[in-house]
């Protein structure tokens, strides 16, 4: 029987190629934005990964100690250890070439004479001018540099490199160019090597080195020695496989991962209602077909499966395609997280085609094809119980859809109230995907309530439509209202895909509020220097003796050099900033939302106390009273926390403390940022050039007034949200093919409806008219509908994934400007959406259509 | 309003030679060389097996469907020469239709549908409505005016349909076997009514029916077998007939 009942189905593909089209795009579409986010993260770690394995090259273990590195002395104690054959400090710069039209260049300090045992670059003999290029390093200017950035900028052994270094510009003399493989594949190829003790002086480190890569002796097991040098290297160095290293990484992005993940499960939402859409319609158009089908003797069970293989089959050819989407998709998505894990996090990827990953693939396929199955459950089980006597009647003779009883009101209600009770007095830390169903349940909630919520608002606009646009307008309307299920398919993808893009932008606009009005507190400096257009640098830094210079130009009151780093703690990082406290103290007020802000001022610029960001607070269950430890490479620093105060600089948690404290403890006396506070009277604008003519040619800084460095911080987290911004397209552009989808087969569904209206006088313009009235009342139901969809999960967003992803809560707003432009854009979107619909309906033979079965 | 150009004075319609074809390879001529007059306020029904092309003249006849070749002619005016926006202007303002299968819109009420030619020619909502509430009270269903078509019978539904149809008081009625769906007692309901309406309207009346019944309540029967008028029966001396 299931092979008729196929071949009856087959029929029905052939016979609307454009509806079995757009439902299988629709779900391709779900799943392409969900596969690819997976593959994009995955690729950008590997990516992350390749770059820390090509510049360990053949190291067995490494020993970090966060970004501030640690002292020489480490060097010795590794190398003197038993089981260590060979051990080569290391830094590493994201330095910049003083070249015109020239970004980011990786710098990566070496031992030159001992290195190339560990390191893997081979030096392109057909280039080497230079016979040992090895004695030519031992001169300080010399610099080694990628085939492919040698060819970039026409580069040859013995030209110039000029490059902006701590000390100032300084011009490097081209000594060798390596081959593309190994670490010359690192960063796209932008990479030069230099002496380790040179990139020491230059890029201010100090007496400290970033990392040792060391290799084991072969006859002694890798865990042996990795636990002797646990055993006495001073607390805060670790030692790691360079593989493990990975495992960081993931940690470092998690934030941005979860966001992706938490955004492509949306999308799936969205197709999946396009399922449910084509399934209920596609029920309601074949309903004198199942009529037949159950007189002729065939089963409720098989109608439900004839209905639910369909499903399975569309879900499984939509997910095959979802995933060929996704694949290619995730070469954007890849650039676009790798740039937000440089600006962000301020990790240097290596570009990689996307990374195919079969147990994805399968895993998106199994996705795709069960949620067909779930779109198409009710659908297949109202057609399995559809009564064959009624079914077989005239189009008159339809029941209308027992979709707006009260009771689903209640259970609409119940389920949106319960998911908001749940968001509100339940956060447990159970994890993202258990949290998220706190969003589906009341998502879910909002579609069983939506039948009756659409028939609201189309009697609401019946009036008015009836008033604008007469007998048309209130034929749209009433077409709607008596046809719940399809209009509440259609407007419940709409409603989803807008849901995410409205929760999305209050999510973005409270954030950019939230940071926003911090920022009007407590950052009220006149000019700000910085090393990077990034959010972060990890690598290059001033001197403090560029602070100083700045600090003898006339009309500065008061300078303060500021390091942003991240450290260890626990078994994550936490981001430090250290200041000047006197100074900081001196031009804020009421900084402290909790802890005595009197004692705080008096005790942090002694040392004597840390400030921590409430995210921190919230990471990691500590606040005022209780006291904070880190072990730094000089050994454990224990404070109190005597305040804690509203900051957004990391999504892993903020501790303020004092600069010598730091530089104590750690013995780093990097600057990333100088604050600069100018003596009244004095013309910003005019001192932001003389600190432009100060370090013109000399340091690579990117200077801020006040108002252009809270734009610049506007902007950082605009950066982020960049993938949200594609996502939120997609959402709209699944959303925009449901409406296609809906009013297609609303029109063939409604052929002969219309064929009478034509019979009766209805000219081919009203007929038109009519069709696009209909869509334009979905989009403004839609629009209302994802608004308070919208506002439940931006309830969720800012109470309960904000505070899993980034660590603080942030408080709700609603998007009304976001909402009133969308409205419009919807609208005209589901106009296009109509115009073919429209077009097919004014085109329909009215003598066909009448007598159309 | 001036639609097309005027030709005769006479019938209210007039078909000269007027033949509709089917089909690109295999051609089926629906209807086959027929010549056809019409007097204004006369009642015609047009009788025949099926497939005797009764539906396609009653369609030829409202401009639903064009001729392959002859003439339809409408209250002088030749329907050849209208484009479809004229066409459907003239339907909706001078001729009543009357289906088989009702056709009534199932997401409107009794009234809505009643009002719905009215609404389409632009008609006020209160004008439509109390239009449609008065035409609803003579086909005897005033107290049925709010609800929608799948709550109530056959009958109830046809007296809709020809509420429907009378809305605008259109010179002609086509009625396309009204009583086919109806039990005997409601068919006979409905013919009388519809006699009752021709007497109060003198609209012309043109029903194809398959029911003998039917169509002793007419002047004029018409039979057509294979696409051509094959015979023609008085009942009542007013009429032009075949020529």
């Amino acid at each position: 029987m299931l092979s008729i009942l196929s071949y009856i189905t087959l029929q029905q593909w052939r016979l609307h190629k454009l509806r079995t089209a757009l439902t299988v795009l629709g779900i391709a579409l779900g799943v392409s934005v969900f596969f690819a986010v997976r593959t994009a993260n995955l690729t950008l770690l590997s990516s992350l990964r390749t770059t820390i394995e090509r510049l360990a090259g053949k190291a067995t273990l490494q020993v970090v100690a966060g970004e501030a590195g640690f002292p020489e002395g480490v060097w010795d104690q590794v190398r003197d250890t038993p089981g260590v054959k060979i051990a080569e400090p290391v830094i590493e710069v994201l330095a910049h070439t003083a070249f015109p039209d020239e970004g980011n260049l990786m710098v990566v300090g070496v031992d030159m004479l001992g290195d190339r045992e560990l390191h893997e670059y081979e030096f392109d003999e057909s280039r080497s001018e230079v016979g040992d290029p090895l004695v030519a390093l031992a001169q300080p200017d010399s610099i080694l540099v990628s085939r492919v950035f040698a060819e970039k900028h026409g580069l040859k052994e013995g030209d110039k490199l000029p490059l902006f270094t701590s000390q100032g510009r300084k011009e490097f003399i081209v000594r060798g160019v390596f081959k593309p493989s190994g670490m010359g594949e690192v960063f796209g190829g932008q990479i030069a090597v230099m002496d380790v003790f040179n990139a020491q002086f230059v890029f201010n480190r100090g007496r400290n080195f970033d990392r040792i890569d060391l290799m084991t002796e072969p006859d002694v097991p890798v865990e042996e020695v990795q636990q002797r040098l646990r055993g006495q290297l001073p607390a805060g160095v670790e030692v790691t496989r360079p593989s493990s290293r990975g495992q960081s990484l993931e940690n470092a992005t998690a934030a941005m991962s979860q966001g992706m993940l938490v955004t492509s499960f949306i999308a799936l939402l969205v197709g999946t209602f396009i399922i449910f859409n084509s399934f209920s319609i596609s029920v309601n158009q074949r309903w004198k077909e199942i009529g037949v089908l159950r007189a002729l003797g065939v089963e409720r069970p098989n109608i439900q499966r004839m209905f639910l293989g369909e499903a399975l089959v569309m879900g499984g050819i939509g997910s095959v395609a979802g995933v060929a989407i996704g694949y290619y998709l995730a070469v954007g998505a890849t650039k676009v997280m790798g740039n937000m894990a440089a600006s962000i996090y301020g990790l240097v990827s290596t570009p990689e085609p996307p990374i195919f990953r079969l147990d994805y693939a399968v895993a998106a396929l199994i996705l795709g094809m069960v949620a067909s199955l779930v779109a198409a459950w009710l659908p297949a089980r109202a057609a399995s119980q559809l009564n064959p006597a009624l079914a077989l009647h005239n189009i008159e003779t339809r029941q209308r859809e027992a979709v707006l009883g009260w009771g689903r009101v209640a259970t609409g209600l119940a389920m949106v109230m319960t998911g908001l009770a749940l968001v509100r007095f339940l956060t447990p830390k159970v994890g993202l995907m258990f949290q998220f169903a706190y969003s589906v349940l009341m998502t879910f909630g909002l579609v069983v309530l939506l039948p009756k919520l659409s028939e609201w608002m189309g009697r609401a606009m019946r009036p008015a439509m009836d008033r604008l646009f007469g007998s048309e307008g209130v034929l749209a309307v009433d077409t709607m209202i008596q046809a719940p299920r399809r209009t509440s398919a259609t407007v419940g993808a709409l409603m989803v895909g807008l849901m995410f893009v409205f929760s999305t932008g209050a999510y973005i606009e409270s954030t950019e509020g939230r940071v926003l009005s911090t920022m009007n507190r407590i950052v009220n400096s006149d000019l700000f220097v910085t090393t990077s257009q990034l959010a972060r640098s990890r690598t290059y830094h001033f001197s403090e003796a560029l602070g100083q210079r700045i600090a003898e130009l006339p009309g500065v009151k008061r300078l303060e050099n500021v390091r942003f780093t991240s450290v260890p703690y626990g078994n994550d990082s936490v981001a430090i900033i250290a200041i000047e406290m006197d100074g900081w103290f001196a031009r804020v007020k009421d900084v402290l939302d909790e802890g005595d802000e009197p004692k705080a001022r008096e005790l942090m610029p002694k040392g004597e106390g840390v400030l921590i960001a409430h995210n921190f607070s919230s990471r990691w269950g500590i606040g005022v009273g209780h006291r904070i430890r880190f072990e730094t490479p000089s050994g454990p620093l224990e404070r109190p926390i005597l305040g804690v105060i509203e900051d957004y600089s990391s999504e892993k948690g903020t501790v303020f403390m004092d600069r010598a404290l730091y530089k104590r403890y750690w013995k780093d006396s990097a600057v990333d940022f100088i604050d600069i506070n100018l003596m009244p009277g004095t013309d910003r604008a005019a001192f932001k050039q003389a600190v432009q003519r100060l370090t013109a040619g000399e340091q690579r800084a990117f200077i801020y007034t006040n108002e252009e460095y809270k734009r610049w911080v506007m902007e950082l987290i605009n950066g982020f949200f960049m993938l949200n911004y594609m996502q939120m397209i997609v959402a709209v552009f699944v959303a925009a093919l449901g409406i296609i989808n809906t009013l297609i087969i609303s029109v063939s569904e409604r052929r002969r409806e219309i064929g009478v209206i034509r019979a009766l006088g209805g000219l081919r313009g009203q007929i038109r008219k009519m069709v696009l009235l209909e869509a334009v009342a979905m989009a403004i139901i839609g629009v209302v509908a994802g608004a308070i969809a919208g506002a439940c999960n931006t309830y969720f967003l800012v109470r309960t994934a904000a505070v899993i992803i980034a660590g603080y809560s942030i408080p709700f707003h609603f998007p009304v400007t976001l909402i009133l432009v969308t409205l419009p854009i919807v609208i005209a979107i589901a106009l296009a959406a109509a115009w073919w619909p429209a077009r097919r309906a004014v085109r329909l033979r009215v003598v066909e259509a009448i007598g159309y079965e | 309003m001036a639609i097309g150009v005027r030709v005769e004075r006479e019938s209210m319609i007039r078909l000269a030679d007027v033949s509709r074809d089917y089909g690109d390879g295999k051609v089926v001529h629906a209807l086959h060389h027929v010549d056809l007059s019409i007097e204004r306020g006369e009642r015609v029904a047009v009788m025949g097996p099926s497939g005797s092309g009764k539906s396609t003249l009653l369609n030829l006849i409202c401009g639903l469907d064009e001729p392959t070749s002859g003439s339809v002619v409408f209250e002088g005016v030749d329907l050849a020469r209208l484009g479809d926006d004229e066409r459907t202007r003239l339907r909706r303002e001078k001729i009543g239709m009357i289906f088989q299968t009702f056709n009534l819109l199932p997401t409107l009420t009794a009234a809505e549908n009643v009002s719905l030619p009215l609404r389409l020619q632009g008609a006020s909502r209160r004008e439509a409505e109390r239009r449609a509430l008065a035409m609803l009270g003579r086909v005897g269903l005033a107290d049925r005016t709010a609800h929608r078509p799948d709550q109530l019978s056959g009958g109830e539904r046809q007296r809709i349909a020809i509420a429907r149809a009378l809305i605008f008081e259109p010179p002609l009625l086509l009625a396309d076997e009204p009583t086919g769906n109806l039990d005997s007692a409601t068919g006979e309901e409905i013919l009388s009514l519809l006699d009752h309406l021709h007497r109060e309207f003198n609209a012309t009346i043109l029903l194809v029916t398959h029911n003998q019944e039917a169509a002793a309540h007419c002047d004029r029967i018409l039979f057509l077998r294979d696409g051509g008028v094959v015979r023609e029966e008085r009942l009542q001396p007013v009429g032009v007939g075949v020529k």
